[in-house]
């Protein structure tokens, strides 16, 4: 089986995404979380969404705003992710200090 | 007080961009647009925003270039978010490339390019101590090893160097005696030439009846005893010849320069040995005569207009007229038989003089009507109203035009030399990232360089597709700016028309000069870097930039190397494991 490239900012994702499993998360939330902009985070969740990693809804909000977009890991997510990260690890966790803190 | 325009340019920059994306990226679309509310900070907002709308041009970009591709993830590469979009870059960019390249293929855009680069092109001859002349002169080598006495006369008129240049007018005219007009050229130009004396007078026993022949000789005389730095004080024999000179000419008959005949001549030559330089074949304004002829007969026209008024104060009125329509036929003849801005301003300033005297003649005589015909003639044709005042080339869309044509030519063809600098830069890192990539073993130093080569790919794709698309971009705009020139050009040659061809020297004075640098700035400081005791001092300079540069780049390899290099990698794995 061909191994996935796992990319640094998805590890830092799946990371946060590890540290509350059950949770629901937004975007915004996990891009302050992360340090990513929206330009990298939205693509590398999208991806999780289309091979069934991660789920999301729609969470209802007052009148007049606009209702939110929320995700978390589907078990297979999980799964994967936990292993990704484990074999990952040494190649991206050199630098997310450097990016955890934004 | 940026918070509501920001947060507003934002939302709607992002409904913008979920509008044009594809069906299946909206909704992700609108996740982002339903964040944008909980966004702190207003310029934070709009960096949302603006990566939201980037998102979805992504997904809107693949689905224009790819269709049928459902978003951005092909096969099983599962989190290589970066090969699909940067194969699309790589293609994208190759595609820009290509194009580019077929404008070379087309004869205006490479004598576009030949414009824009000409004053570096001026500046590399100044530098390397060469003829800015130097493929003209090889065009004339190759005319007289031919026996060509078009070819020859056609670069014989051109020639910077006074000898050269007699030796082919001389050759030519002996080959075909029907070239002598030459001579006029050569002589106009090279007055100080031995050859010119004896020219002017073949050409007078050829074509008595031409003004152009006495106001060469004048030429010679004032130019002979020219001195920079001063006044010239002429001695009474040159007097005399100058006077001479100017009754020959104002009595002539007829004015004729000869360019109609050289325009001929260009056309067979240009055709014959394919040489397309604008700046050699349509470089009119330097032909004809120079300003100081026209000095001459204008001091010349004034004692007449002087010796008339004379006249008519002793009462003779015939006399006067007589000697004021002397000068106005001489710059009648001269204004419409002539064919350079110089002749044409020479012409209705002589016109204008003349007109003036007439008018106050008439007035004199209470004679209202002719009074007030010379008046309007001396108006037209007059410095302050006149339609030439003050216009050394009469063109349809003026110096300001030119002079921006003249700057988008020449940046856009600064643009495509820097782009295609980054896009070769950007290429070589791309291939040493690949072969590294491909090369090395999965030891923890190979994952380290794959890692590397792979941080810098991105980057590198990026570049070379903005290079790509700048380079484009760049030969789009040259093409199209320089084309209508290129249309004047070839109809000039093709028909002998002198139809815009004002414009076009205009435009080509303009590129004479980095965009932004006033007119002759460059000739001036390269003049007073090589020729006013600093021999070789911008060569220097330029030597010194130069390597500066290369050091600075060595230097950045360097520490590249020292921070990224083997031994480095490891010790930065060991401190993380």
């Amino acid at each position: 089986m061909k191994t996935p490239r796992l990319s640094r900012e998805t590890c830092l994702v799946l990371q946060r995404f590890l540290e509350r499993p059950t949770d629901w998360r937004y975007g915004y939330e996990l891009s302050r979380a992360t340090g990513l902009k929206s330009g990298t985070l939205y693509p590398i969740l999208m991806r999780l969404e289309k091979y069934g990693l991660l789920e999301a809804r729609w969470v209802a909000t007052e009148d007049g705003v606009p209702p939110r977009h929320t995700y978390r890991l589907t078990p297979n997510g999980l799964e994967l992710a936990r292993t990704q990260l484990a074999e990952a690890r040494p190649s991206w966790a050199v630098r997310q200090p450097a990016l955890s803190g934004g | 007080m940026l918070e509501t325009p920001l947060r507003q340019a934002a939302t709607v920059l992002l409904d913008s961009a979920i509008r044009i994306a594809p069906p299946e990226a909206r909704e992700w679309g609108h996740a982002m647009r339903g964040e944008l509310s909980y966004v702190q900070g207003p310029w934070a907002t709009l960096m949302w925003g603006l990566g939201g709308a980037s998102v979805m041009a992504k997904h809107s970009l693949i689905s224009l270039l790819m269709p049928g591709h459902q978003g951005m993830m092909p096969g099983d590469e599962l989190f290589a978010k970066r090969i699909p979009l940067r194969k699309v870059a790589l293609v994208a960019g190759a595609g820009c490339v290509l194009a580019s390249l077929l404008f070379f293929a087309a004869p205006p855009f490479r004598q576009a390019l030949r414009v824009a680069l000409n004053p570096w092109r001026f500046m590399l001859h100044e530098i390397a101590n060469r003829s800015p002349q130097s493929g003209f002169l090889a065009l004339a080598k190759r005319a007289e090893a031919q026996r060509d006495p078009e070819g020859m006369a056609f670069c014989a008129v051109r020639l910077w160097d006074g000898r050269e240049a007699a030796h082919l007018a001389e050759e030519a005219v002996r080959l075909d005696p029907t070239l002598l007009w030459v001579y006029a050229f050569v002589g106009s130009r090279h007055p100080a030439l031995p050859e010119t004396g004896p020219w002017v007078e073949k050409l007078e026993r050829w074509d008595p009846q031409n003004a152009l022949f006495p106001l060469i000789r004048a030429q010679v005389v004032e130019r002979a005893e020219f001195r920079p730095g001063g006044w010239w004080r002429p001695t009474e024999e040159q007097k005399r010849a100058l006077q001479s000179a100017m009754a020959a000419a104002f009595q002539s008959p007829r004015f004729d320069d000869y360019l109609d005949r050289l325009a001929q001549v260009n056309r067979r030559v240009v055709a014959r040995y394919r040489y397309y330089d604008p700046y050699e074949v349509e470089s009119r304004p330097q032909f004809g005569l120079h300003a100081y002829a026209f000095d001459s007969a204008q001091r010349y026209a004034i004692s007449l207009l002087q010796s008339g008024a004379e006249l008519e104060a002793r009462g003779d009125r015939k006399g006067a007229r007589d000697q004021y329509w002397s000068v106005a036929r001489f710059g009648q003849m001269v204004d419409s038989q002539g064919h350079t801005a110089l002749e044409h301003w020479a012409g209705t300033s002589l016109q204008a003089m003349a007109y003036k005297q007439l008018q106050a003649s008439f007035q004199k005589e209470n004679n209202q009507v002719e009074a007030a015909l010379f008046g309007y003639l001396a108006a037209k044709f007059g410095p302050v109203s006149g339609s030439h005042a003050g216009l050394p080339e009469e063109s349809a869309f003026g110096s300001y035009v030119a002079r921006r044509n003249a700057a988008v030519v020449q940046l856009s063809g600064l643009m495509i030399l820097v782009f295609a600098g980054l896009l070769v830069a950007a290429t070589t890192i791309l291939m040493v990232g690949s072969l590294q990539g491909g090369s090395v073993s999965p030891s923890v130093d190979g994952a380290g360089k794959q890692r590397t080569a792979q941080r810098a790919k991105p980057v590198a794709t990026l570049v070379v597709l903005s290079s790509a698309a700048g380079m484009l971009f760049s030969c789009v705009t040259l093409y199209l700016t320089y084309r209508p020139y290129w249309y004047i050009f070839q109809t000039a040659i093709q028909t002998g028309s002198s139809s815009q061809t004002s414009d076009f020297h205009l435009f080509l004075m303009a590129t004479q000069t980095p965009p932004g640098v006033p007119d002759r700035f460059i000739p001036l400081l390269l003049d007073s870097l090589f020729y006013a005791g600093s021999p070789g001092f911008l060569f220097y300079v330029w030597t010194a930039v130069t390597l500066l540069g290369v050091i600075g780049l060595a230097v950045i390899l360097l520490r590249h190397l020292h921070t990224h290099g083997p031994a480095n990698r490891l010790q930065h794995h060991s401190r993380v494991q």
